[in-house]
C-alpha cells in the first residue's frame, strides 16, 4: 500500500478536503455547544422534560446518518451541501451533549447543594457556582465523545455534496483504489485524535484538579 | 494451634518490611488480637494465615502443618474470614451468602439449609425476615452479623477477623462486641482479630499482640500489657485512662480485705459486689452511693470488704502515681 | 418538496421489505461474532496475567472508535472485494469495541472487597469469575451489547456501498436519485429493526440479571 504516495501526488486536493472537513466539524461543534449545553442546563431542573429531550436525542441517534442526510436534503432551504450537513451533525451532537450535561448536574452530591443552599445561595448561584463547575468533568467527557463522533460522521456528508475527506473514501470504493481509502480514513482518524487530544488539554486547564475524571469510562453509547 | 516462626514480608513497592521476623503462637480456643496503628502490619499478618499474602521468609504452621503445603482455596475453606467492608456478594440473598462455603465444600442441600437457618438465628436475626433479603437492604450492623455467620458456616476451627466492627457506629459496635464474646463462649473458635482500637483489643482479647512498623513490640494478656507496658509506644497506645482500664480488668476479690474466718455480725451499708466483678463497678458504686467501702460477696456469702484507699494504692503503684 | 405518495407506498410495501432479511443477516452475524470474540477477550484482559495490558489494549480500542464507520467498511473492501464478506468482517470489528470495553469496565468495577471476601472464603479464580464477577457484570455488559446492536443496525446501511446489499440499497438509491420517499421508507424499517432488537436484548438481559441488580439498575449503572 502506498497511501503516502497518494497524499503526495494529490496534496492540493487532500488539503482542500481536510480544510473543509475541519471547518465543518468546528462549526458544528461551536453551534452544538452553544445550543445543547444551554438546553441541557435549562432542562436539568425538570426531570420529566429532561427525560423527553434525552429520549428524542436517543431516537435521532438510532437513525443512520445517511438517512438523516437524505431526509434533510429535501427540506426546502437546506438542499445539497453545507447547510444540511451542519443541521444533521448538530442533531447528532444532541444526544451525547445533553446527556452528559444532565448526568453531570445530577451527579452533583446533594449534600454539596444543600450546603450551598444553607449558605444562602440563590438557584442561579447554586447552578453557576456549584452545579456547573462540578458537572464539568462529565460534560467534558461528553464533549470529547461528540468531537470524535462528529468527525467520523462528517465523512458521510460527502453523499450530499460536501467536498471533504469522506470523498476520498467514497471515490476510493468506486475506483477500487485502496490507497485513496486508507489516506482518507487515516486523515479522518488523525483529525479525531488530534481534536480529542486538544480537548483533553483544555480540560486540564479548565477543570479543578479536585474533580479529574477517570478517562477509562465504560462505553455507554445510545443504550 | 497457629504458629509463626520468623515470618517476614516485604511488599514490592516498599523498602521497609511490612512484617519483620514475627514469631508467636496462637492457642486453641483463644481470641488473639493484633493491635497497632495503621501500617503496623497487622492486616498483612492476618492475610498470611489464609495465604491471601505469601510470606517471603519464615514459616506459618497450623496444628504443626506448614500452610505452604496446603492448596490455598482448600486452606481458606477451613478458615473463616470476616473483613471490615463485609464483602457480601451483592447478587446473592443473605441465605445464599451464608451458604457459600458449604456450597464450595459440596455439602448436601438440606444440611446447608439447616445450617443457614441455625446461623441466622444464632446471630439474633429472624430467618424468615432476613433470609431472602439482599445485602443492600441490610443495616451496617446486620450486614456485619451476616458476615460473621457466613464465616462460621462450615464450622471452621479458625476465624480471621479484620477490623470487623470498625465500620459501624459506636453503639452498634459495643453491642456487636458483646454478642461476639457471647458467641465465642459457645463456638470456642481459635480467632485472630485485627483492630486499631486498643479498647476493643482489651475487651475482646485473651491475648494481645502489639505491633509497630511490622515488628512485634509486646505480647501478653490484656492485664499484663496494661500493668507492665514494655515501652513508651505501648504506654501511649494504652492511653491516659490506663488506670481505669486496669480497674476494669481487676476482680474485686484481688483488692479486698478478706474476712478471715470472722464470725459475727458484719457492719454493712448494704452495698455489695460479687467477688469476680471488676473493681471499676465497685468504684462506680462508691461514687454513686457516696461511700468508701463496699461489701464483696461470693453468691450471697460475704467474703471481704473493698475500701477506696486500697484501690487508690493499687492504681498509684502500677501507673506511677497518676491517680 | 413534493411528496410522491405512490412512490413512498411502493417503496415501503414492496421494495424495502425485500431487504429486511439481508439487513438482519448483516446485523445478527456480526453481533454474534463480536460477542463471541469480545467477551472472552474482555474477560482475559481483566485476568491478573494480562491485566497490565488492559490499559494499552483499551486505548487501542478507543483509537479504533475514531475510525469513521465508512472507513472501516471501505478498508476491508480492497482486501476482500465486493459482497457480504468484507461488510460482515467490518461490522464485526465495529461491534467488538463497545462489548469489549463494557466487559472490561464491568469486571473491573466489581468491588475489591467482594472479590477479597470471595477469595478469603476459598473460591478458586474460576469460581470467582463465574459466581461473582460475571453475574455482577451482566447489566453493564448487556448495555454494551445493546449499544453494539443499535450501532450495527445503522452502520450496516453502509454495506450497500461495497455490494453487501441490505436496507442501505434503497436508502442510497434515494440519495442518488434525490428521492426522499425511498430514504424515508428504508429508514422506517431501520428504526423498527433497532427497536425490536433492543427490546429482545432487554428481555434477554432480564433473564440473565440477578434479581437485586434489577431493582436498583440505575444505581448500579451509575456506579459502574
Amino acid at each position: 500500500m502506498n497511501f503516502a504516495g497518494f497524499i503526495c501526488d494529490n496534496t492540493g486536493l487532500v488539503l482542500e478536503y481536510t480544510a473543509n472537513h475541519v471547518s465543518l466539524v468546528i462549526g458544528v461543534l461551536l453551534l452544538s455547544l452553544a445550543l445543547w449545553i444551554t438546553t441541557g442546563l435549562l432542562i436539568s431542573r425538570h426531570a420529566r422534560l429532561a427525560g423527553a429531550v434525552i429520549g428524542l436525542g436517543n431516537v435521532v441517534f438510532c437513525i443512520p446518518s445517511i438517512s438523516l442526510f437524505g431526509l434533510f436534503m429535501s427540506v426546502p432551504g437546506l438542499g445539497l451541501g453545507r447547510r444540511t450537513a451542519t443541521v444533521v451533525l448538530v442533531l447528532y451532537a444532541m444526544m451525547p451533549l445533553i446527556r452528559s450535561v444532565h448526568a453531570g448536574i445530577r451527579s452533583v452530591d446533594a449534600a454539596v447543594v444543600n450546603a450551598g443552599k444553607g449558605m444562602g445561595m440563590t438557584n442561579l448561584q447554586l447552578l453557576l457556582k456549584i452545579q456547573v463547575p462540578m458537572a464539568w468533568p462529565a460534560v467534558f467527557a461528553g464533549i470529547r465523545v461528540t468531537v470524535v463522533l462528529i468527525t467520523g460522521i462528517a465523512t458521510m456528508a460527502t453523499f450530499i455534496g460536501e467536498r471533504n475527506l469522506g470523498r476520498l473514501i467514497h471515490q476510493g470504493i468506486t475506483r477500487g483504489d485502496a490507497d485513496m481509502i486508507v489516506a482518507g480514513a487515516l486523515i479522518v482518524s488523525l483529525i479525531a485524535l488530534l481534536l480529542d487530544y486538544l480537548m483533553g488539554r483544555v480540560e486540564r486547564i479548565i477543570i479543578s484538579p479536585g474533580l479529574r475524571y477517570q478517562s477509562l469510562e465504560p462505553y455507554r453509547g445510545s443504550a | 494451634m497457629i504458629h509463626f516462626d520468623q515470618v517476614s514480608k516485604t511488599f514490592a513497592a516498599s523498602q521497609r518490611p511490612a512484617v519483620d521476623r514475627i514469631t508467636l503462637h496462637v492457642k486453641q480456643g483463644n481470641i488473639c488480637v493484633f493491635v497497632g496503628p495503621s501500617g503496623c502490619g497487622k492486616t498483612t499478618i492476618l492475610r498470611m494465615i489464609n495465604r491471601l499474602v505469601t510470606p517471603d521468609g519464615g514459616t506459618i504452621t497450623i496444628d504443626g502443618r506448614s500452610i505452604m503445603q496446603m492448596d490455598p482455596p482448600a486452606l481458606r475453606r477451613t478458615i473463616g474470614y470476616v473483613i471490615q467492608q463485609v464483602g457480601l456478594l451483592p447478587h446473592r440473598t443473605i441465605a445464599q451468602n451464608i451458604a457459600l462455603v458449604p456450597e464450595l465444600l459440596k455439602w448436601p442441600r438440606d444440611k446447608t439449609e439447616k445450617r443457614v437457618l441455625e446461623l441466622i438465628e444464632m446471630m439474633g436475626l429472624d430467618p424468615s425476615e432476613v433470609g431472602h433479603k439482599y445485602p443492600h437492604q441490610l443495616s451496617g450492623g446486620q450486614a456485619q452479623r451476616v458476615g460473621v455467620a457466613r464465616a462460621l458456616a462450615a464450622d471452621p476451627p479458625i476465624m480471621l477477623m479484620d477490623e470487623p466492627f470498625a465500620a459501624v457506629d459506636p453503639i452498634v459496635r459495643l453491642r456487636l462486641q458483646d454478642e461476639f464474646l457471647r458467641l465465642q463462649q459457645t463456638v470456642q473458635k481459635t480467632i485472630c482479630f485485627v483492630t486499631h482500637d486498643i479498647n476493643e483489643a482489651i475487651k475482646l482479647g485473651d491475648y494481645l499482640v502489639v505491633l509497630k512498623e511490622g515488628r512485634l513490640v509486646q505480647t501478653g494478656t490484656p492485664i499484663e500489657i496494661l500493668t507492665q507496658p514494655e515501652d513508651d509506644f505501648v504506654l501511649s497506645l494504652l492511653g491516659d485512662d490506663r488506670g481505669v482500664k486496669i480497674l476494669d480488668l481487676t476482680r474485686a476479690e484481688t483488692l479486698m480485705e478478706p474476712f478471715e474466718n470472722r464470725l459475727g455480725p458484719i457492719k454493712s451499708n448494704g452495698h455489695r459486689v460479687q467477688s469476680i466483678d471488676p473493681v471499676k463497678i465497685a468504684l462506680e458504686m462508691m461514687m454513686q452511693k457516696n461511700t468508701d467501702e463496699i461489701l464483696v460477696c461470693k453468691g450471697t456469702r460475704p467474703v471481704g470488704i473493698l475500701r477506696w484507699p486500697a484501690i487508690k494504692t493499687h492504681v498509684n503503684r502500677i501507673s506511677g502515681g497518676t491517680v | 418538496m413534493n411528496f410522491d405518495m405512490d412512490l413512498f407506498s411502493q417503496a415501503l410495501l414492496q421494495r424495502a421489505p425485500g431487504h429486511i432479511a439481508e439487513h438482519l443477516q448483516l446485523v445478527i452475524i456480526p453481533l454474534v461474532l463480536a460477542i463471541l470474540i469480545a467477551m472472552p477477550a474482555g474477560i482475559l484482559l481483566t485476568r491478573p496475567a494480562y491485566r497490565h495490558h488492559g490499559r494499552r489494549v483499551m486505548s487501542v480500542f478507543n483509537a479504533g472508535q475514531t475510525i469513521p464507520p465508512l472507513a472501516v467498511i471501505a478498508l476491508f473492501f480492497p482486501l476482500l472485494g465486493l459482497g457480504y464478506g468484507p461488510a460482515i468482517l467490518a461490522l464485526t470489528i465495529y461491534a467488538l469495541l463497545p462489548i469489549a470495553r463494557n466487559t472490561v469496565a464491568a469486571i473491573s468495577a466489581v468491588p475489591a472487597e467482594v472479590k477479597d471476601a470471595a477469595r478469603g472464603m476459598g473460591m478458586t479464580p474460576k469460581e470467582i469469575l463465574f459466581r461473582v464477577e460475571l453475574p455482577l457484570s451482566v447489566p453493564t455488559i448487556m448495555s454494551g451489547v445493546k449499544t453494539a446492536a443499535i450501532l450495527t443496525v445503522s452502520t450496516a446501511v453502509l454495506a450497500a456501498l461495497v455490494g453487501g446489499k441490505g436496507m442501505g440499497a434503497i436508502i442510497f438509491a434515494g440519495i442518488n436519485f434525490f428521492r426522499f420517499e425511498l430514504v424515508l421508507a428504508g429508514t422506517i424499517y431501520i428504526g423498527l429493526m433497532a427497536i425490536v432488537l433492543e427490546r429482545a436484548l432487554s428481555l434477554l438481559e432480564g433473564l440473565l440479571t440477578p434479581a437485586h441488580l434489577k431493582n436498583r439498575h440505575g444505581a448500579h449503572r451509575r456506579a459502574a
